[in-house]
């Protein structure tokens, strides 16, 4: 026995360096595209047309200046307030919205479920934009052109069909259907238990499908561009859209001032919350 | 008679469950369920936004229009070619380095964070980044040409379509890879050790033990992310607008961004709505067909 688990130690160190050399060759790989936006967005301006291009310029050659002409120029915290109030509505109709559903779907009785989950998973399936024309009408129709909700509700709408799929699935594996019963015994309805036994065990699953959905209006860029036609409440990815094209494509430094100090609050919500993460994404994934 | 008005009541059912079904119901009907009906109908109709503007029925028109379209044919087939290169590529690759990471001691967490990096960059932000490092005189073509010498001149990458095509594919792979490696690792972890320790006994290798062991156990992880990667390339609009922006001369479009400039810039809401329909019918044809290959197969062992 002693014998074996030494042999298997020797073993795993001797592809031991190997494998670090390949993951830290990846890891450049991974690296290097952002760091070369970082260090381009310290370039002065012209400096980013220059052949050969410079990966890492001399110290000299840096500064801030790009960044101090992004807040002098452009409403950036305006750009990050809007995004952050969209994130974080969406993420509240999605998991009211989702997790009601899950539960319905998971638990009650009501006539026609299966069809309605169904639709849901095939709307799943389709690409989000692909509904465009008739939800842009919609909009229209409900006045949702140039407000920021006509973003909002959409993108809840989007999310909810994986977001209920994730959260059914969670339900009927980690919430027992005797807790249910206890409530009823105990003279509870179906609000307490979705109050008090499935919301609380779910809890996992509904911070990882938040944390996605928080990140969508970040990425989000076909829809958003056409209902957010007005500058003050554009979100970050349409504003850097816009702020590249009316650069007359080339001012490469202010470009890169500005995606750098979009990419801040994803980095750092993502460092607090990276166990949530994993975790979250998991649960969907091993189960299959 | 009166058996059956016994049995009905029994199966009354509590108006609760209404009060929880009904609000997201409604919600979803209102912002999916009626649009996707709604976008059947457009699909027969030379269809018109706006005040007192009319929209004749045309019949199939809009479909025949689609499908003697070439563009998109081209948008199609572009979209197939961005799946069947980066769905393979993200997830060989994701797997291989969560192998690695699955087998390190020290440092793990570190690379999970610096591979899952890219992951969480905006689609924007990085389309941008990969706009600027393929540019005639970017930073690709300076290794290419001035460090390793293989190509001669610059080469014109976002101006012709497999070039483009090329970009976005890597890009979509570059971005993809720690998405699938944090998945793949969740999944190897839960495989069971004691079959690995069987394994050894028999004297099994490593590659024997990645093929009789590793990958039966994470088939259902297999499938789920063939899903989740195929779902996401249908869904690839944003790298190919900044990009390329579909140019030149429409040849790098991908269904999504062929429909909006359809919709958007060319006002054909009819044909925009026939073509989702198509595309929606290719993806579901699709999925039935590989979750009866899975079960299919399922069945067979």
């Amino acid at each position: 026995m002693m014998n074996r688990t030494n042999k298997k130690n020797r073993i795993v160190d001797k592809m031991m360096v190997p494998r670090y050399i390949i993951l830290s060759l990846g890891l450049i790989l991974m690296i290097t595209p952002m760091l070369y936006m970082f260090l381009s967005s310290l370039k002065d301006n012209d400096k980013t047309f220059i052949y050969p291009p410079v990966l890492f310029p001399s110290l000299s050659e840096l500064s801030l200046k790009n960044y101090q002409y992004i807040f002098d120029n452009v409403t950036f915290f305006k750009y990050l307030g809007n995004t952050l109030f969209v994130a974080i509505m969406t993420v509240l109709i999605a998991i009211v919205v989702s997790s009601t559903l899950a539960y319905s779907f998971a638990r009650l009785q009501i006539p026609g479920k299966k069809i309605v989950f169904g639709f849901l998973i095939s709307v799943m399936l389709l690409p989000g934009l692909a509904m465009i024309i008739p939800q842009f009408e919609l909009a229209a129709r409900m006045k949702l052109i140039n407000n920021i909700w006509g973003v909002i509700l959409f993108y809840a709408a989007w999310v909810t069909p994986f977001s209920t799929f994730l959260l059914k699935g969670y339900i009927e594996d980690n919430v027992p259907k005797e807790m249910d019963e206890s409530i009823f015994i105990d003279g509870g309805s179906i609000f307490s238990v979705y109050r008090y036994i499935v919301l609380p065990i779910a809890s996992p699953a509904v911070a990882a499908i938040s944390i996605s959905n928080f990140l969508y209006p970040f990425e989000e860029l076909g829809w958003s561009q056409q209902i957010l036609k007005l500058d003050e409440l554009r979100t970050l990815p349409v504003a850097i859209t816009m702020f590249f094209q009316s650069h007359s494509r080339t001012d490469w430094g202010y470009v890169f001032a500005m995606t750098t100090l979009a990419m801040i609050p994803v980095i750092l919500f993502y460092l607090l919350l990276q166990k949530y993460f994993i975790t979250g994404m998991t649960s969907g994934a091993i189960k299959g | 008679m009166n058996a059956v008005m016994t049995k009905k009541k029994k199966k009354k059912i509590d108006w609760r469950n209404y009060v929880i079904f009904l609000p997201g119901f409604i919600f979803i009907f209102i912002f999916t369920f009626y649009p996707m009906a709604k976008m059947v109908v457009m699909s027969f109709f030379d269809w018109n936004i706006g005040f007192q503007q009319v929209s004749p029925f045309v019949g199939l028109k809009n479909y025949i229009d689609v499908l003697n379209d070439p563009i998109a044919k081209i948008a199609i087939v572009n979209t197939f070619a961005y799946a069947f290169v980066t769905v393979p590529l993200q997830m060989v690759i994701g797997l291989f380095v969560a192998v690695l990471i699955n087998g390190i001691v020290k440092g793990s967490v570190g690379y999970r964070l610096g591979y899952y990096f890219p992951v969480i960059s905006s689609w924007v932000v990085v389309a941008l980044l990969f706009r600027y490092i393929f540019s005639n005189f970017g930073l690709l073509n300076y290794v290419l040409v001035d460090i390793l010498h293989i190509a001669n001149e610059p080469i014109g990458w976002l101006s012709s379509r497999w070039s483009s095509l090329f970009a976005a594919m890597l890009l979509g792979i570059w971005k993809g890879v720690g998405w699938n490696m944090v998945v793949f690792l969740a999944a190897l972890q839960a495989v069971p050790k004691d079959q690995y320790e069987a394994a050894d006994i028999d004297g099994a290798n490593r590659v024997q033990k990645f093929f009789k062991i590793t990958l039966p156990n994470i088939r259902g992880t297999l499938l789920f992310v063939i899903i989740m990667l195929s779902i996401g390339a249908f869904n690839t609009y944003t790298p190919i607008t900044v990009l390329t922006g579909g140019n030149p001369a429409h040849q790098t479009e991908v269904v999504l961004t062929w429909m909006y400039f359809k919709t958007f810039n060319a006002y054909k809401m009819g044909y925009s709505a026939a073509f989702s329909v198509i595309v929606a019918i290719i993806i579901i044809v699709i999925t039935v067909v590989m979750f009866s290959i899975s079960k299919w197969r399922r069945g067979e062992e």
